[in-house]
């Protein structure tokens, strides 16, 4: 590799601090934590860069990192990670929501749309920005949880054992974090 | 099955196979239900991107 292109890759990583960060806090939802492991993550990006063989985006292989350092985190501090019953409300837990979208009959309260799908890149980041805004808004407990789920691909079994979970209270949780992400995305996207 | 019940379905999907009942179950509440294969559709966009953006796909940029 020759130094010009050395330096555009730095460059590259460099820009990615901040997706490396927002995703950070949406999984440990503390800001100190989060820092920390963009931190680490920058700096063993810059450091492995010579590796990176261009099969995939840059994008993709940075947060590799990350996820590959916040499962670190995640075996080595088990103890630290809070334990969901205490921090997340008992209907957080365990109630459905389901009257916010269904009528008495359990049918859906209201028409639903399809959606155009995000075909090119500019209107994809416009999608991952909304389901950024989207994911920030969802309860902490509930949060981190479907990311435990959805992007550290944690089994349900492992998270239930982490977090001192019920089984059908991780299915809820999973299922309401998903119900609340569509209808936020419905609302910010919508059938544009 | 009731609109509320093919929506714990497209969620238990995420996280287990599904049965052959209930895929079955599901399709034929889709066949009869436009909302319910607006709502359908929604999901099926919203974990594509969700997939792309957490990087388990490479079409994110």
């Amino acid at each position: 590799m020759n130094p010009n292109s050395t330096a555009t890759v730095s460059d590259e990583i460099a820009s990615l601090r901040p997706v490396v960060h927002r995703l950070a806090l949406l999984q440990l939802r503390d800001p100190a934590s989060a820092e920390d492991v963009t931190q680490e993550t920058m700096v063993a990006a810059m450091e492995k860069q010579a590796t990176f063989q261009g099969r995939s985006s840059l994008r993709t292989w940075v947060i590799a990192i990350l996820r590959f350092k916040i499962l670190d985190v995640h075996r080595h501090r088990k103890r630290q990670w809070p334990r969901a019953s205490e921090h997340a409300p008992a209907d957080e837990l365990q109630a459905t929501g389901a009257d916010e979208f269904f009528d008495s009959n359990r049918r859906w309260a209201a028409p639903k749309e399809p959606w155009s799908d995000p075909s090119d890149q500019v209107r994809s980041q416009q999608f991952f920005g909304i389901l950024e805004a989207c994911m920030t808004k969802l309860p902490s407990t509930m949060g981190r949880v479907f990311l435990m789920r959805e992007w550290l691909e944690l089994s349900p079994a492992e998270i239930c054992a982490d977090l001192e979970l019920s089984p059908g209270n991780l299915r809820v949780l999973l299922y309401r974090a998903r119900m609340q992400l569509r209808r936020c995305v419905e609302k910010n996207w919508g059938a544009r | 099955m009731t609109c509320e019940d093919t929506t714990w379905l497209v969620s238990d999907a995420r996280d287990r196979e599904l049965t052959a009942i209930e895929l079955a179950d599901l399709s034929h509440h889709l066949a009869s239900c436009e909302r319910c294969r607006g709502a359908s559709q929604q999901f099926s966009v919203l974990f594509r991107q969700l997939d792309a953006y957490l990087a388990k796909t490479d079409d994110g940029g």
